[in-house]
């Protein structure tokens, strides 16, 4: 400690150097920080599904719809416990920054495949009963302030489901979820009766997918292939899959997302250490003299790198925290832009978790080492009678 | 070929013994012979000036006394101890306890304000931090700049730079102080105050002082001049 003034009035010095330096650091620590908790997210609702679930689907795209008499016929395979239709219904509330997922769903077979969707049982008798009616997550709820009793008008975007006018929805119930039995549950959703879209379209709709609860999680892969080989010489051949699989599909329409968003921030980083390195190498070779001078002094040269190596550490310290502060505030904020907010809405605890903060200021102290090694080397090495000699 | 000191008082024990002492300078293929065979012999509490033309070997001479150079041969002992074995560990500690530097251009550091500077040498002891600033405050009221302990090296003049410099360079209470031209970069007044100074460590505190000059007046304030041409003391 006795020796901080010394690392500190450096960097005050040139406190314009040290100030861009310390930005440029908290950028790369930023981008990290936020493109890590957004990989984080989805990589969690990718593996959050249930391993007992298939979901199928029209087999050349997910936009082509299935005949309605499929689910009687997938629920006589064997194997298949439990069925339901499910689809996307597309809706947007008032305006597309509001939007949220929601599904047209049939309510008693929904909720019995999924336990993770848990709602009070006068509310659930309640929607059972009203063929308008519709359930909305606590995040949503909390999110526009609705409640129960409130009239909800959503107009899809999807060119089936455009019958001329919003549909409307009574909010007959608000789901919650056991969050440590079911971590990831969506609780920014909202389900409605499959039977009210399907009587307002004219029942020209098929299913868009299905979501078939198996015996045994161990037969995924028999049963989802005896699925497929039923409807294999139809006019609509089937893809089942897990529903962990049929998540990572849509994430997979967007290519490689992880190893896009690392690629960005390896290469933020690795700009971020040359600038780093740049500016401590400038640091250093203005100040060979004074380097020479603290070795006359009795300083050994082990004393005068780790000075120098603190100096670049503290460098990626401030970097560092600058960077997890402006993450922390933009990750509240994006949670609030369409589809990506969505995403984002699955992990629990959203935000900044502890461990990608750990591991961004581990990634800006590392610069601030990296950046500051190969100076302090040289610090290290330097000859006193040499340096004054140029003085 | 080579020059021994004798100034009369062979009775006190040596404060630095150089023995026949070389140093070669490799520069690209050529051999540079800064110094050549040279023996030096300095009492405790002696004021030595070191005069000759550039390129002698005084500096030379300087470094290798401190300990912050080499020599290609022979050996340099300072108080009781022979600097040659010592690795670069070992001389930088004894240097922070046996010498004090002074440099022609002060070489404070412009970051740390004058108590600061006189600090630095202290903050490779044990004291605690108030008694570094004692000793580093009584330092500067010896040299008479402890209203000045504030004021950074650009708010002073060279003189009070030089002085700040050499309370810094006593402030650990060495053996021996090596001056590198102390006087050459400052005005004839200024260059008295230190002279004075430097004078007052030597009568009053018995340092022992190996003074590099070209300024014979300067010189004339030590008890013993040596003259070095080429690499070898010619008295």
């Amino acid at each position: 400690m006795k020796f901080a003034p010394i690392v500190l009035k450096h960097l005050r010095k040139n406190w314009i150097r040290t100030l861009s330096t310390v930005l440029a650091m908290s950028v790369c620590i930023f981008l990290f920080c936020v493109l890590q908790t957004v990989i984080a997210a989805v990589d969690f609702g990718l593996h959050s599904g249930n391993t007992n679930r298939l979901v199928t689907r029209d087999a050349v795209s997910i936009a082509n719809l299935l005949p309605m008499n499929y689910k009687q016929k997938v629920a006589a395979i064997p194997g298949v416990k439990d069925v339901v239709i499910v689809n996307w219904f597309g809706g947007v509330y008032r305006e597309m920054k509001n939007f949220f997922p929601n599904l047209a769903v049939e309510p008693e077979a929904y909720l019995r495949i999924h336990p993770e969707i848990m709602l009070p049982p006068d509310q659930k008798e309640k929607w059972f009963g009203d063929v308008r009616g519709a359930i909305i997550g606590r995040k949503l709820a909390q999110r526009f302030n609705f409640k129960v009793g409130d009239i909800v008008q959503l107009e899809s975007f999807i060119p089936y489901y455009r019958v001329g006018k919003p549909f409307e929805f009574a909010i007959d119930g608000i789901y919650d979820t056991d969050e440590a039995r079911y971590p990831g549950t969506n609780l920014d959703s909202m389900y409605f009766h499959f039977k009210y879209v399907y009587e307002a379209t004219g029942q020209r709709i098929g299913i868009g997918t299905l979501t078939t609860l198996i015996d045994d999680p161990g037969q995924a892969g028999a049963v989802s292939k005896r699925i497929d080989e039923y409807f294999d010489n139809s006019d609509n051949p089937t893809k089942t899959e897990t529903e962990q699989a049929f998540r990572a599909g849509f994430v997979a329409l967007a290519g490689n997302l992880a190893l896009l968003l690392n690629g960005i921030g390896l290469a933020v980083a690795f700009t971020i250490l040359l600038v780093t390195a740049n500016t401590m190498s400038i640091a250093v070779r203005e100040r060979r003299q004074e380097i020479a001078v603290l070795k006359t002094l009795g300083f050994s040269s082990g004393l005068v790198m780790t000075l120098i190596i603190s100096e670049a550490l503290l460098l990626g310290l401030m970097g560092g925290l600058i960077g997890i502060f402006l993450s922390r505030a933009v990750i509240a904020v994006l949670v609030n832009v369409p589809f990506l907010g969505d995403v984002l809405r699955q992990f629990p605890n959203l935000g900044l978790s502890p461990q990608v903060a750990s591991f961004g200021m581990g990634i800006a102290l590392l610069i601030g080492l990296l950046a500051g090694f190969f100076p302090a080397l040289l610090a290290y090495r330097s000859r006193i009678t040499e340096a004054l000699r140029q003085v | 070929m080579s020059a021994v000191t004798n100034i009369g008082v062979a009775a006190r024990a040596s404060a630095v013994r150089v023995q026949n002492v070389r140093k070669v300078y490799q520069r690209d293929s050529q051999s540079l012979t800064v110094l050549d065979g040279l023996n030096l012999d300095v009492p405790t509490g002696e004021f030595v000036a070191l005069m000759g033309p550039s390129g002698s070997g005084k500096t030379t001479l300087l470094n290798l006394i401190a300990g912050i150079d080499r020599p290609t041969s022979g050996r340099v002992v300072v108080g009781d101890t022979d600097l040659t074995p010592l690795s670069e560990g070992e001389l930088a500690k004894w240097r922070s306890r046996n010498i004090g530097f002074i440099f022609q251009f002060y070489n404070l550091i412009p970051v740390l304000n004058a108590i600061e500077n006189v600090e630095l040498p202290l903050l490779l002891t044990n004291l605690s931090s108030k008694e570094r600033r004692q000793r580093a405050m009584t330092a500067l009221r010896i040299v008479g700049l402890e209203d000045r302990y504030k004021h950074y090296p650009r708010q002073l003049s060279g003189g009070q730079e030089q002085r700040v410099a050499i309370a810094r360079a006593v402030v650990t209470d060495p053996s021996v102080l090596v001056a590198d031209e102390p006087t050459g970069d400052l005005d004839a007044r200024s260059a008295e105050e230190v002279l004075d100074l430097m004078q007052t460590f030597n009568k009053e505190f018995g340092k022992t002082i190996l003074m590099v000059t070209h300024d014979p007046r300067a010189a004339e304030r030590a008890h013993v001049q040596h003259h070095l041409e080429k690499g070898v003391l010619r008295d």
